[in-house]
């Protein structure tokens, strides 16, 4: 069976599995008219998030066209993207920029 | 395409044709509901605010009521007070009464009791709903449609399929002339900052920011960190890593169309097409009366797990990615969308066939949670019950 995996936006370094994926799997991603297929490097269930170029650590995953976390590994082609190796570094601020109180830690 | 709506005196085109019962406080709901049980064609929108509230939250009350009776699928409405409210029913019958639509009222303490109340209540009710049936649809431009949108009940396909499908609505009505209100800012957060970047106008981008403070303050008061009250264990275990990526899979029920505003809570959208951010609520019940009160004629609810609330006034259109829950939940999902998950249907073709549909519920057709009777409502408030 074809594994698929979804991705949003043109600036997307990530893809979203739409089948379970096991490691070694082809998953077929079909985006702006063009098929392009990658290797699971990990298992990736329904729902989780594969790279799909290099990303170094300290780096921004993008989905949607927007950053939503930074690398905390070097992450590579093809591995699964999730807490595991991505800072959630969002918090609410003021008008100047400052952390509102109580995000710490 | 057009559409078959209901003509107001003051220029809206609704997709239905009701006489609401508008209860100033919540005291009187019992009422309310008897008149609605026994008067065809009436709908009682509910709701347990009204008094006890500092003055912002009582304007916002009366605000709300004005505003749902203002909303294109209401041809006629009759206010209900109890007369020691904060909220004052003169107010709001004044406030629908500028429209030039037919507006009685009624109050408790004035006439006497629940049963005579009742009794006069029913004999205006009468009148209303015999002079607002005879209202007929008329053809009108698609420019004059309102929607408004959530999701709810939310799972891993509501980001991957169905709120962009909403998305490609927003874009497709919004261009030819149609407004369409999106808010849930406890859903924004996290996402605020893509959606300033979409504001035509920074200050009102920075609106939306603000909206996002204040939210988290609110939370910050009663010693909750709302970031991480958005983000559940589920929506973890279902694949997703930060709030900033679930943030910006519920901004995706607007796609990239640019946002022309911001509005309070309840606030009548402007008369410019385009999308507008709205302070209301994730929560459904507080969430949708914000909607209906901006002026919103139908309703586009995504679900994930199926969440089967609507609002007594307006339509409201649920669709799902979710192709399990199309089977255990059918009977509450009105478009079926995991064509989309199984890749068997492009986000356009999608987009296309919901924007018809959502139509068709102008023009009339019932949508599941109408026809399950499956109707609520709250009033946002905001500050402490006295």
């Amino acid at each position: 069976m074809t594994k698929y995996a979804k991705q949003i936006n043109a600036k997307d370094n990530v893809v979203t599995a739409v089948s379970d994926c096991v490691a070694g799997d082809e998953v077929v991603v079909k985006f702006g008219g063009a098929q392009t297929t990658y290797t699971c490097n990990q298992d990736v269930p329904f729902g989780h998030k594969i790279a799909i170029v290099e990303v170094p650590k300290g780096g921004r995953l993008v989905k949607y066209g927007e950053e939503i976390g930074s690398a905390t590994t070097d992450i590579h082609k093809g591995d699964w993207v999730h807490t595991h190796n991505v800072l959630d570094d969002y918090m609410c601020l003021d008008k100047d920029g400052k952390p509102l109180p109580g995000q710490e830690g | 395409m057009e559409f078959y709506g209901y003509p107001r005196p003051d220029g809206g085109v609704g997709a239905r044709n009701y006489v609401a019962i508008i209860p100033s406080v919540g005291c009187i709901n019992n009422l309310c509901a008897q008149l609605e049980h026994m008067i065809r064609g009436t709908k009682a929108v509910r709701h347990d605010q009204g008094c006890l509230h500092p003055p912002a939250d009582t304007d916002q009350v009366v605000r709300t009521l004005i505003n749902l009776g203002r909303n294109a699928n209401v041809g006629g409405a009759l206010v209900v007070g109890l007369g020691c409210e904060m909220a004052k029913a003169e107010q709001v019958y004044e406030g629908i009464k500028a429209t030039g639509k037919p507006v009685g009222m009624v109050v408790v303490h004035e006439i006497g009791g629940m049963i005579e109340t009742l009794a006069k209540g029913a004999r205006i009710l009468v009148d209303l709903v015999s002079q607002v049936s005879a209202v007929q649809r008329e053809r009108a431009g698609l420019d004059r449609l309102i929607f408004g949108t959530k999701c709810g009940s939310s799972d891993t396909t509501s980001g991957l399929s169905s709120n962009l499908v909403v998305g490609e609505v927003c874009r497709l009505m919004t261009e030819q002339g149609g407004r369409f209100i999106q808010g849930e800012i406890c859903d924004i957060m996290g996402g605020e900052y893509a959606l300033k970047k979409l504001s035509v106008d920074q200050e009102q981008g920075e609106r939306i920011v603000d909206y996002v403070r204040d939210l988290y303050m609110r939370g910050y008061y009663v010693g909750a960190d709302t970031r991480g009250c958005q983000m559940t264990a589920g929506n973890v275990a279902g694949g997703l890593t930060t709030l900033v990526e679930k943030a910006l899979g519920a901004n995706a029920k607007g796609g990239e169309v640019p946002i022309q505003g911001t509005l309070d809570y309840a606030e009548t959208v402007p008369a410019k097409a385009g999308r507008y951010i709205m302070n209301f609520p994730g929560h459904g019940f507080e969430n949708l009366t914000g909607s209906a009160a901006g002026g919103a004629i139908v309703h586009l609810f995504t679900t994930g797990r199926g969440a089967p609330n609507g609002n007594p006034l307006m339509p409201t259109v649920k669709l799902c990615g979710n192709a399990k829950t199309m089977k255990t939940m059918s009977e509450h999902i009105d478009v079926d969308v995991s064509s989309i998950i199984d890749e068997t249907e492009t986000l356009g073709a999608a987009g296309e066939r919901l924007y018809r549909f959502a139509v068709d519920v102008a023009n009339g057709r019932l949508t599941k949670c109408e026809i399950l009777n499956f109707e609520g409502m709250e009033i946002l408030i905001k500050g402490p019950v006295m």
